[in-house]
């Protein structure tokens, strides 16, 4: 456990620093965050045609709402959450990329449903939309990545089992203890 | 039904059904914590620039702390530098906190030292929010001001960015796993009806 804790501490420190760096905002940051700006913009066109995206801007364009998606709010840090979890917690490595690539997928598919939802809440009442936004959705999201890890460690393959063997014999007069 | 045989699904939907509650009693209790939470905060805000908070107001969940920064809003005024920091912002973890372990049904003392550890965090998210106000986002003559540079606006920079995007969020989930592993192993199927409990992480060693 105490090994568990320092790994994905280090790990989580490890690539939160590294996402902070300029070449990581750049190269990664910015376009992921735009892309989530227009996958978001394309699924709301499908119901509702009134809205654009310019850059990490999702706007409405009918009353001219828009919300701007920054840190915090582009899944980047839920998904550092969930690798470092899932690299700190011993498994195989085969397991670990299968879980980091679906687990990302249902993270972000998750951060899709929070920025379209914020898009309209943001549009009904502002109070909501900051409820939403500071408070509920983190929680959230964090609660998903939690989940995510759960199902994953349940998938994870079991220990092989001991042959059965017949128990050592109890030197007298000790009791067995049972956890 | 002992917690940790607790199914996951199960857990899942408690979970979701303690949230809204959970939110209920963190926005209604979080004027109290944040009493405390200013305290602790200003004690690390001495760590970086000692003396500069002279004292901590409070309206609601809203921390002003008053200053002995000067600052001149025109030639002739002279005004101390009150910056205001949202302490909800840091603090909403409870929830989260209150709705995992009231979903598994822990034990008293564990939503104490939970609150406590989570009292910590909201401390550092308070702390850094003020030094990052006072060492970058106020510029260079309140930095000055204060005695913040160097790799200290480093520290406060990296301090800021985990306190308000990672730990709030993060560290409910933390704790709650600390403190339910044997429930954490009962819901990763390690466990069979007649095995012994094993301990999470025990599995492929």
């Amino acid at each position: 456990m105490a090994r568990f804790f320092i790994l994905f501490v280090v790990i989580l420190v490890g690539l939160f620093a590294a996402e902070l760096t300029q070449p990581v905002q750049r190269a990664v940051v910015l376009p992921w965050t735009e892309g989530l700006a227009r996958l978001s913009a394309g699924l709301i066109t499908l119901f509702d045609s009134n809205v654009a995206a310019s850059g990490k801007i999702l706007q409405s364009t009918t009353n001219g709402f828009a919300i701007s998606i920054e840190a915090g709010c582009n899944g980047i840090e839920a998904a550092i959450v969930l690798i470092a979890a899932m690299l700190a917690f011993p498994a195989p490595w085969t397991y670990r990329l299968i879980g980091i690539l679906a687990g990302l997928a249902a993270v972000q598919l998750l951060n899709v449903v929070r920025v379209i939802s914020l898009f309209y809440i943001g549009q009904w009442s502002m109070q909501a939309f900051e409820w939403a936004h500071f408070y509920v959705w983190q929680a959230l999201i964090m609660l998903d990545v939690l989940i995510v890890w759960l199902i994953w460690i349940r998938k994870l393959p079991r220990r092989p089992s001991l042959p059965d063997s017949p128990a050592p014999p109890m030197p007298a007069g000790a009791t067995q203890a049972t956890t | 039904m002992a917690a940790n045989a607790l199914p996951l699904k199960k857990f899942v939907i408690r979970t979701f059904l303690w949230l809204p509650p959970s939110f209920a009693v963190w926005y209604f209790s979080a004027p109290y914590f944040v009493v405390i939470a200013g305290k602790l905060a200003r004690l690390l805000v001495n760590q970086f620039t000692s003396g500069v908070v002279s004292a901590i107001e409070q309206t609601g969940s809203v921390l002003l702390f008053v200053t002995t920064i000067k600052v001149h809003p025109t030639p002739e005024q002279t005004a101390l530098l009150l910056p205001e920091v949202n302490a909800l912002l840091y603090s909403y973890g409870l929830a989260l906190f209150l709705a995992l372990m009231l979903a598994e049904g822990a034990r008293w003392w564990k939503f104490l030292v939970g609150v406590v550890i989570l009292l910590l965090v909201q401390s550092w998210g308070i702390a850094f929010d003020l030094l990052a106000q006072l060492g970058i986002r106020m510029g260079p003559e309140v930095s000055a001001a204060a005695g913040l540079s160097g790799w200290q606006l480093e520290v406060i920079a990296l301090g800021y960015q985990l306190g308000n995007l990672i730990f709030p969020s993060l560290a409910p989930v933390m704790v709650w796993v600390a403190f339910s592993r044997l429930f954490a192993g009962g819901v990763s199927g390690q466990r069979g009806e007649n095995q012994s409990e094993p301990k999470m992480g025990e599995h492929q060693r």
